[in-house]
């Protein structure tokens, strides 16, 4: 399904339904050809891609800053952290923003999407039923999965994808 | 309309208490933290009882119940001394200033209460 | 806990701290009566309020500490040495009795601890410690119950002026009332002729018959506060009540006169020693200063697009905003402005104890203390001046008799001064020891690998190395200072404040330590410089001047980076480099001068936009560990400059330097 192209950031997003228990609302995007998903209520913001500004000597998981409604906010590698390659941007790429807790505190981090999709509500499966999933990913990014006709949307982690960089 | 109580304390903690303890029995509470304040006060306010501290700065309580007194504005509202054990002179020269009587610290809410209704009703 | 209780303990521990300034003055002027007035009267003031608030054992603690000022007031007694010590024990005692909170027993140790120290003021003033207090006033009425109905006959005269005061008769009477039955007869046999009459006063005198089973005591309660009136109290013989003829009371309430007007205000107030002032949460004024930061932003960046638009009412709405965010800014950052004094107040204290613990006699001496810092600031300067200032007592200050060998008064002197100086705040600590050692710095450098043994190092070099961790040449590390980790704890809070620190030591006379710190934290007035597209800004406070980068050294091969200016090299770094950026070797790059822990080293930039003044906006948990970087902020056309910290980024290129 085609995604409504915006160029303005969207705001926050609601829950369109009421979850029932062992399904999630979540919202999908893509990264390489792989669908994500990610807690809808943890997104404060779409946005076309800002003009970042360099971190000097900064871990290559967060290298960038950008400027959200006057705030000053990390943007995180999600590819680097998930091991892909890297990539261009695409005309379709957006900007998610996200709420995250970093050692106890409250703070927003944005991340590249080539693509935004549907919030979807999705009836969550455990990771090992799909194996193939422990052997392509980094440990520990991961919730679950949904599979949904001929994809499967990985469901992240945000606590421990956007967990800060150990050196 | 509430009866008013004016208190008159520089600490702020005994004035808390005294709103504290009369306001939620339909008092009125205005405070002022000294003897100029608590006449500027009773100025600005109808006040139906004064309760006040004597050892304040600028002005204290004995020179304010004088002060009190000396204008027939406010006749007819009485002054309440609060005071700690010991200071009897000062209670004294309080009666003789035109204050009715007095309280002796530590009081508690039922006592300030007790004698609130007592003094205005 | 209630918000009159959490209002006592703020004030409790206000007056705690007075008591403990004039304790200490006292100690240096013992025959000062004001002082022995002040501290009368701060623990009366706890005395009186602590019970009330949930203290009692604060309360019955107080009342004896302040028996013993009482006596000290009226020359009873006299200050001594022990006294005083008792005395700040004691404040000690009652600050560990209110860190308890309200309505909690003190455990046994401290319960033991407080009977040690009464014991100790009872034998300095020569009385045991009794439980005598006032009787209190107010008579309670206690008396058993009386079932049986009684008559009594209560006549009841107040005095001319109860009107005035005050007295209600009607409610008098609904007191009464609730007693028992009540006949009420109202006398006006003493008023007089309407030519003398003064509506004002009270001639009226009740005789009242009252039937009640209540005792005496509660009668007579009624009346308590009518005291000066004449009241005569009878019990009647328990027989049928007579019915008195009612007689209504001939109560003429009289026109409103004015009397006439002795001074209303004849008590004039003195002259207000008591400056207004208003209690504020600090998180409120953190709040406020965040609004601020973004009004600052936002009208700079209405600027910005009105710069482009140029249309001239705009431009000069514009400025109009601009002189009145400006105004905002500066009397926003001034309210939370405190005096340094409010923190030099405890070491006087410290210095104190210290000299006690380690048998050095020593003194504080204080200068500028009306000197402003923001609030943020002072909050975190107070451990590391105490970490310093033990040091001085401890390490550098000699003992006595090394002192008196070398002629020197054996009372040791730190002088903590502070001053404002452009932008910035400048706290030395200056004492009168030994200085530093540098011979012993530059072996322990070495022997920590900090330093190579044939590396000439400038003696103020040096004298940084003892901000490193784990470095200290104490030969004994008392538990006082530590094992040598406070002075980097030290230089990493001044860091956090984007200040920097100053050595300065002269063997055998002593050693001066000054902090230069800015005025807030809030907003920076930079230097904005512009690195490979990417912008940057300087702390002005940090930057001497700026200087063209002669072509010539990007050409230079032979890898030296110094610059000649005037008579001096300084030598240089290059932000692209250090950053890992693109280096540009096109002419006309620019060379920003700045001083680095005390030290003047050239940052190479691409570019120097301009001066500016902007808020500081903090970084996030994902960049905060990069040292180099102190914040970074929004520019007006909405782009982000990060801010450099740059005694950090020097210190990290030369040890990168050193390590290579």
């Amino acid at each position: 399904m085609s995604q409504q192209t915006t160029s303005r950031p969207t705001g926050q997003i609601h829950h369109l339904t009421p979850h029932s228990s062992g399904t999630e609302t979540l919202l999908t995007f893509v990264l390489s050809g792989q669908s994500f998903g990610v807690s809808v209520d943890r997104v404060t913001e779409i946005m076309d891609p800002q003009k970042t500004a360099r971190v000097p000597n900064a871990n290559p998981l967060a290298p960038t800053l950008i400027n959200v409604r006057g705030s000053v906010v990390p943007v995180l590698d999600l590819r680097n952290r998930l091991g892909m390659k890297p990539a261009h941007q695409l005309h379709t790429s957006r900007m998610l923003v996200i709420d995250t807790t970093v050692n106890g505190e409250i703070c927003k981090i944005a991340v590249m999407a080539d693509e935004v999709k549907d919030v979807i509500e999705a009836v969550i499966d455990d990771l090992e039923t799909v194996p193939e999933l422990g052997i392509r990913w980094p440990v520990g990014c991961f919730r679950g999965v949904s599979k949904r006709q001929d994809d499967i949307v990985i469901l992240l982690d945000a606590d421990t994808v956007f967990a800060l960089p150990t050196h | 309309m509430a009866k008013t109580v004016l208190s008159v304390d520089d600490s702020a903690s005994i004035r808390e208490m005294m709103a504290f303890a009369l306001e939620p029995r339909g008092y009125r509470v205005v405070q002022a933290e000294d003897g100029v304040d608590g006449l500027n006060k009773m100025g600005a306010n109808k006040i139906d009882l004064v309760i006040t501290d004597l050892n304040m700065p600028r002005m204290n309580g004995i020179e304010m119940t004088r002060a009190i007194r000396a204008n027939a504005r406010f006749d007819g509202v009485p002054i309440v001394l609060l005071t700690t054990e010991g200071q009897r002179e000062k209670m004294l020269a309080g009666k003789a200033a035109g204050a009715v009587g007095w309280i002796v610290k530590p009081f508690d809410e039922q006592k300030i209460c007790g004698i609130v209704k007592k003094m205005i009703g | 806990m209630s918000s009159p209780e959490s209002t006592f303990i703020r004030e409790a521990n206000d007056l705690l701290q007075v008591l403990e300034e004039v304790l200490l003055e006292l100690e240096s002027t013992p025959d000062n009566p004001d002082q022995v007035d002040a501290a009368f009267r701060a623990l009366h003031t706890l005395k009186g309020s602590g019970a009330m608030f949930g203290f009692g054992a604060l309360a019955g603690f107080t009342h004896h500490f302040e028996d013993a000022f009482d006596q000290l007031r009226e020359g009873r007694a006299k200050v001594s040495p022990e006294l005083i010590a008792v005395s700040l024990d004691s404040r000690d005692h009652l600050a560990s009795l209110l860190a308890l909170g309200p309505d909690t027993e003190a455990p046994a140790g401290l319960q033991a601890d407080g009977a040690v120290l009464l014991a100790r003021l009872g034998e300095l003033m020569g009385v045991s410690s009794d439980n005598s207090s006032a009787d209190p006033v107010e008579v309670d009425a206690q008396s058993p119950e009386q079932t049986t109905l009684c008559r009594w006959s209560i006549s009841f005269t107040p005095e001319p002026a109860a009107l005035k005061n005050g007295f209600r008769p009607d409610l008098l009477w609904d007191e009464l009332a609730q007693l028992g039955s009540l006949q009420l007869t109202c006398l006006d046999d003493r008023v007089p002729a309407l030519e003398t009459f003064d509506p004002a006063e009270c001639y009226l005198r009740w005789e009242i018959e009252l039937e009640t089973s209540a005792p005496r005591e509660q009668i007579e309660d009624v009346f308590i506060f009518c005291m000066d009136a004449e009241i005569e109290i009878d019990a009647l013989d328990a027989a049928e009540a007579e019915v008195t003829p009612d007689q209504t009371p001939d109560q003429t309430p009289g026109p409103q006169t004015p009397v006439a007007d002795t001074a209303k205000a004849n008590t004039a107030p003195p002259v207000a020693s008591k400056s207004e002032s208003v209690r504020v949460d600090a998180h409120r004024l953190d709040d406020l200063m965040d609004q601020l930061g973004e009004l600052v932003i936002a009208q700079a960046r209405l600027k910005s697009i009105s710069d482009t638009l140029k249309d001239p009412r705009l431009e000069s709405t514009v400025e109009e905003i601009e002189a009145l965010v400006t105004g905002l800014r500066d009397t926003t950052l001034s309210i939370r402005m405190l005096p340094v004094s409010m923190v030099f107040g405890k070491f006087r204290r410290v210095i104190r104890d210290l000299s006690v613990e380690l048998g050095k006699p020593a003194q504080l001496i204080s200068e500028g203390g009306e000197t402003e810092v923001d609030k943020n600031i002072i909050d975190c300067l107070t451990e590391p001046l105490v970490h310093m200032i033990r040091n001085s007592v401890d390490h550098g200050v000699e003992d006595e008799a090394t002192r008196s060998a070398v002629g020197k008064p054996s009372m040791a002197t730190i002088l903590l001064k502070a001053s404002q100086s452009g932008g910035e705040v400048l706290i030395s600590i200056t004492d009168d020891g030994a200085g530093l050692d540098a011979e012993a710095i530059r072996t322990r450098a070495i022997e920590r690998g900090l330093l190579s043994e044939d590396q000439e190092v400038s003696t103020e070099a040096l004298y940084q190395l003892i901000f490193e961790p784990g470095f200290s040449t104490a030969k004994n590390v008392s538990s006082v200072s530590g094992r040598g980790v406070g002075m980097d704890a030290v230089r990493r809070v001044v860091d956090d404040l984007r200040g920097s620190i100053d050595v300065k030591s002269t063997p055998g006379k002593g050693t001066e330590v000054t902090l230069r710190l800015p005025l807030t934290l809030a907003i920076i007035d930079g230097l904005l410089v512009d690195v490979d597209g990417d912008r940057f800004v300087l702390p002005l406070s940090s930057v001497e001047e700026c200087v063209d980068l002669p072509f010539s050294e990007n050409e230079r091969e032979d890898g030296r980076t110094i610059l000649r200016i005037r008579d001096q090299l300084v030598p240089y770094l290059s932000l692209d480099t250090l950053f890992g950026y693109n280096s540009s070797a096109r002419e006309g790059r620019r060379v920003a001068i700045v001083n680095a822990d005390g030290q003047r080293i050239g940052l190479v930039v691409d570019d120097v936009l301009g001066q500016l003044q902007t808020v500081i906006k903090p970084l996030s948990p994902f960049h905060r560990s990069v040292e180099e970087l102190a914040g970074a902020t929004i520019l007006g056309d909405g782009s982000i400059a990060l801010i450099l910290d740059v005694n950090a980024l020097v210190r990290r290129a030369t040890n990168n330097l050193i390590a290579a």
